[in-house]
């Protein structure tokens, strides 16, 4: 078999087009956003050299073999984790998180390596001919491997990042072929007590497990473990929470959404939701908003680019931004379906997955409908370990393309 | 067919189903924007037009402070300031008028405050777009006048703050502390946990001790204002909240106790005195003299006022109940005499060699403070007299082991676990202490018969003194002392469990302590703390201080049949326990006691009962 008789592009184009676009996308607001009195003038300049660092990364990784990654797999998670640790105990703390290791000139932020090499890990060990994921002994130390990271960076403590690994999990678990009902019915406990924190009462997550057993109908032993899972879970938690002091649950509070406090991130949104909102169909003009220019839209050139963006560019600006991750997620989701190999597959599911969660969180954010967790929007937010980190995961999918022509 | 079109085929179900999840995900994401940019635009766009949405804090009450009766002890009273707002908006050119000389010389003489102050405020607020206090309590000339040029000084704007207040005084400050405004190192480190500039913080006491509860949590609304700065409405949009005012405190604290402690220690120029109900720990009433008052906090202190208070040698901002350490001197005895019980090595009958004004040990004479000598006494009568002679004895028998467990089964020290910040271990000292003070095998058990009466190297608070009267009071029970009873409405504030590991209720134990205790009041020592018709325990106490005139201290229980109150006082150099303490105690117990109308009789009386009790002991120096 030679690459020519199958006449396959070596590289997914509109993948490409679609990453680099973004990254210009992101230049020009990052300009835009930058470009007031009084702001950080010229951080466009180097988030053009980042941009270049990254692409040439990205190349790099993306020219590798990924027999390569599968072999490096465990010790490149081993330094992972290695460095979340080291972050706990010396890294540079921020608005009350620990998140960066301070490298002389560059802030390295671990739980981005963390993400890849998780990803890396869970492919590698997905990727075996007997694999039964319905069995305790197959997927229990996946589950393992996910909250050893995710506890870590959740202590940072860094909620909406740490999100990012049991997601990733659920996914490809899904993709190396566990059945959805086992998933809905593992994950019910999780949702028990998202509802109960949500609602208050106890009631809607009993009937939503009621509801659920009713329609997978699993084994007794199964439906057993998964009622008293459940049950302790609906039990404890009621029981804990009224027993909190009203500043404990506070704390708690705070911690599962950040943006809790008014006066700073709802203040933010409130600000992000007018810019967004008043740029109408076609926005304000390049260089024209005024909610930026008044310095009250915070952290505009990060965490909150998609709202210089709506402003400026209005529905179709913003429309077209969606689009474009759209278009690059679709395509990275189309090579895990021709991969020629189980590694490459779950590899490129893996990765999807994490673009696919931040850009859904950082977008629903900035209009108000998710909470404030300070993640930045991928290529596009100011920054340059996110883009380097970015442009590895987009050499990983650009790697599976090459070589999806081989065996 | 190629192998790969298998492998596709085999992924394509899963395929569907998680591009459909991304779709799905995108076309919600879709939707918010258009929602938000076509339906909404023209909302929004009007919003910034001007950019004129400002978040304002809503203030919440800090929770209120009472006594055991409901009678009030602190609460937040609102106060009129006068706060710049920043300009959120539009211009540049407003922000450079309130840089201009004019405009602060204007502002400055308006509101009588310094110029070069208001303007490091105002550029503080417009730097972080919050709103800044130029003036705290603004009389209200000063008001109306700011009301009056609102409109020329656009910006400057008068607001209610709360403001605590104490509405005793300096009555029971120690116990209560005092609540300050946030300062900016505190700011630094509790920024996350939602304090902003302008809020209150406990500081000491209560108030520190209880933060958490006290303070509430403050509300937001968004408010949209004119090119003037002026309100115009308030944003309907999500994300106000209505502030959640703080939990109020039911101490076990007694108003009228407190009241009648304080009276009784009013002269007093350095001291301090606990009363504490033996049943539960709960404190009666605290005093710790000097005293200051807690409002001066509320009001802002100036410089020299807080050196005054935190340093110098009185030293008022010190709770000296619970963070002063004294030797206990002959109150101790209790502590030595229940020891000896416990152990077996003497029964309330056990005569030792008789005391002829003090014995020989090691090559040293140590002296008895009644140098006529007592004669030849029993267990009871040794504590009723508060013979030396007879507890030098018994610290002997006892040792450096026993004598120091007794003494951490009541609870000595270490913290009591009082819910107050900041308390004071004291020292009883066991054989490490001395080896390393002096070396392994360089000291000698002559200090032994210094600790058995109280001096030496023991140190106590008041607080632990009160705690030894109280665990005598009811059988050796473990106590742990406290202050809160309930928060907020309806919760009770069950105490934690005691520190200390108490005694076995063995009535052959607490019996003779407490009828020996007893007689020292009746027959003894501590007369002036007799109360007509009502039994008293206690023991008097002179501690001796290097550092000056004797240390006067004394501790009782009463009624001796159910004792409903334990006492400690101290009172810094200034003499005997017997003349200069015991007599305040007495003041508390018959004013707890005896109905009012019997009061000026009583009091009357009294004067003659003191100076009855008091006449042995002003001839003689009592304890080494």
């Amino acid at each position: 078999m030679t690459r020519g008789r199958l006449r396959l592009p070596p590289l997914d184009l509109p993948l490409l087009a679609a990453a680099l676009s973004l990254v210009g996308v992101g230049l020009i607001t990052v300009y835009s956003a930058t470009s007031i009195p009084g702001a950080h003038h010229g951080l466009w300049v180097r988030q053009l050299a980042w941009a270049g660092i990254a692409f040439a990364v990205g190349w790099v990784v993306a020219s590798v073999h990924y027999r390569a990654y599968d072999a490096l797999a465990w010790p490149l998670y081993g330094v992972s984790l290695l460095l979340l640790v080291l972050v706990l105990v010396m890294g540079t703390s921020a608005m009350g998180a620990r998140r960066w290791l301070d490298l002389g000139p560059l802030h390295f932020q671990p739980s981005e390596l963390a993400k890849v090499a998780t990803v890396l890990v869970l492919a590698r060990r997905f990727d075996q001919e007997k694999l039964d994921l319905r069995r305790f002994a197959h997927w229990f130390p996946a589950l393992v491997l996910v909250l050893v990271p995710f506890a870590l960076v959740a202590k940072e403590p860094d909620l909406g990042t740490s999100l990012t690994f049991p997601v990733i999990l659920v996914v490809m678990y899904f993709w190396a072929g566990m059945p959805l009902r086992q998933l809905a019915l593992g994950l019910s406990p999780v949702l028990n007590a998202a509802l109960f924190l949500l609602t208050g009462t106890v009631w809607w997550s009993a009937g939503l497990v009621v509801a659920l057993l009713a329609l997978v109908r699993p084994r007794l032993s199964t439906l057993l473990v998964v009622l008293a899972l459940n049950a302790g879970v609906g039990y404890a938690l009621p029981h804990v929470w009224n027993h909190l002091h009203d500043y404990q649950k506070r704390r708690i509070e705070t911690f599962l959404n950040p943006g809790s406090d008014p006066y700073r991130a709802g203040y933010q949104v409130i600000q992000s939701r007018i810019a967004i909102g008043s740029g109408g169909f076609v926005g304000t003009g390049y260089l024209r908003g005024t909610q930026k220019a008044l310095a009250f839209l915070p952290m505009r050139h990060t965490d909150f680019i998609f709202s210089v963006v709506g402003e400026e560019f209005g529905l179709v600006g913003t429309a077209a931004v969606v689009l474009l991750f759209g278009l690059l997620i679709l395509r990275g989701l189309r090579l895990a379906l021709v991969a020629r190999s189980g590694f490459a597959s779950l590899l490129a599911v893996g990765v999807v997955t994490a673009l696919f969660y931040h850009v859904m969180v950082n977008v629903l954010m900035t209009i108000g409908w998710a909470p404030v967790t300070g993640l930045p929007l991928p290529l596009i937010s100011y920054g340059g370990t996110a883009l380097v980190a970015n442009g590895i995961q987009i050499g990983l999918l650009q790697n599976v393309a090459l070589r999806r022509a081989e065996f | 067919m190629l192998p790969s079109k298998q492998l596709r085929d085999r992924r394509l179900p899963a395929y569907h189903v998680v591009a459909g999840a991304v779709l799905a995900g995108f076309g919600i994401v879709l939707a918010g924007l258009v929602f938000l940019q076509l339906f909404r635009g023209q909302h929004y766009a009007e919003l910034a037009r001007e950019n004129r949405v400002r978040p304002e804090v809503l203030r919440a009450p800090r929770g209120a402070i009472y006594d055991r009766n409901g009678e009030l002890l602190a609460d937040s009273a609102p106060c009129f300031g006068i706060v710049f707002q920043p300009f959120p908006a539009e211009s540049t050119e407003r922000v450079r008028e309130t840089a201009s000389l004019d405009w602060l010389a204007r502002v400055a003489a308006l509101i009588g405050v310094d110029s070069a102050e208001v303007r490091r405020q105002v550029e503080l607020a417009n730097r972080t777009g919050q709103s800044a206090v130029l003036l705290r309590e603004a009389p209200f000339a000063v008001r109306a006048a700011v009301e009056e040029l609102r409109v020329e000084l656009p910006g400057i704007e008068v607001q209610v703050e709360p403001l605590r207040n104490y509405p005793h005084g300096s009555l029971a400050a120690h116990l209560l502390g005092y609540a300050g405004e946030i300062n900016r190192a505190e700011l630094d480190t509790l920024e996350a946990a939602g304090y902003r500039s302008g809020d209150l913080i406990g500081r000491t006491g209560v108030e520190r001790r209880y933060e958490d509860h006290l303070r509430g949590r403050d509300g937001v609304e968004y408010v949209v204002v004119n090119a003037r700065g002026r309100r115009v409405s308030t944003l309907s949009e999500s994300g106000a909240r209505l502030p959640e005012p703080g939990q109020d405190l039911t101490l076990t604290l007694d108003l009228k106790v407190q009241r009648a402690l304080e009276e009784a220690m009013a002269d007093v120029a350095r001291g301090a005195a606990v009363a504490l109900d033996p049943r539960d720990g709960g404190i009666l009433a605290l005093v710790s003299r000097p005293a200051y008052d807690p409002n001066e906090f509320s009001h802002g202190l100036s410089r020299a006022r807080w050196r005054e208070l935190s340093g110098g040698g009185a030293n008022p901002l010190l709770n000296r109940a619970i963070q002063g350490v004294y030797p206990p001197g002959s109150t101790f005895k209790i502590v030595t005499m229940s020891a000896a019980l416990l152990h077996g090595l003497a029964r309330p009958d056990t005569r030792l060699a008789p005391c002829g004004g003090g014995m020989y040990y090691g090559g040293r004479r140590f002296a008895c403070w009644e140098h006529r000598g007592h004669g030849s006494l029993d267990l009871i009568g040794a504590l009723q007299h508060s013979c030396d002679v007879y507890f030098y004895q018994l610290g002997l028998r006892l040792g450096l082991a026993d004598l120091g467990q007794t003494a951490r089964a009541f609870g000595l020290g270490a913290r009591t676990g009082v819910d107050l910040p900041q308390e004071a271990r004291g020292l009883i000292p066991n054989a490490a202490y001395y080896d390393r003070r002096w070396g392994a095998g360089r000291w000698r058990s002559g200090l032994l018969l210094n600790l058995a009466i109280g001096q030496g190297e023991l140190l106590l608070t008041p607080l632990q003194m009160a705690l030894v009267a109280a665990e005598a009071a009811n059988q050796g029970r473990p106590l742990r002392p406290h202050l809160v009873a309930r928060v907020g409405r309806d919760r009770i504030f069950r105490p934690e469990r005691p520190v200390q590991p108490g005694f076995a209720a063995d009535p052959a134990i607490w019996g003779p302590v407490r009828e020996a205790m007893e007689l020292a009041v009746s027959a003894g020592t501590g007369g002036a703390a007799r109360v007509p018709g009502v039994r008293v325990a206690g023991k008097t106490g002179t501690a001796q201080n290097p550092h000056g005139e004797d240390h006067a201290l004394f501790v009782c229980f009463a009624p001796v049949d159910s004792p409903v109150v334990a006492v400690a006082v101290v009172v810094e150099n200034a003499g005997h326990g017997g003349s200069v303490a015991a007599p305040r105690a007495g003041a508390l117990l018959r004013r707890m006691f005896l109905p009012d109308s019997r009061q000026a009789r009583v009091r009357r009386g009294a004067v003659a009962d003191t100076a009855q009790a008091a006449a042995p002991d002003s001839e003689v120096v009592e304890g080494d």
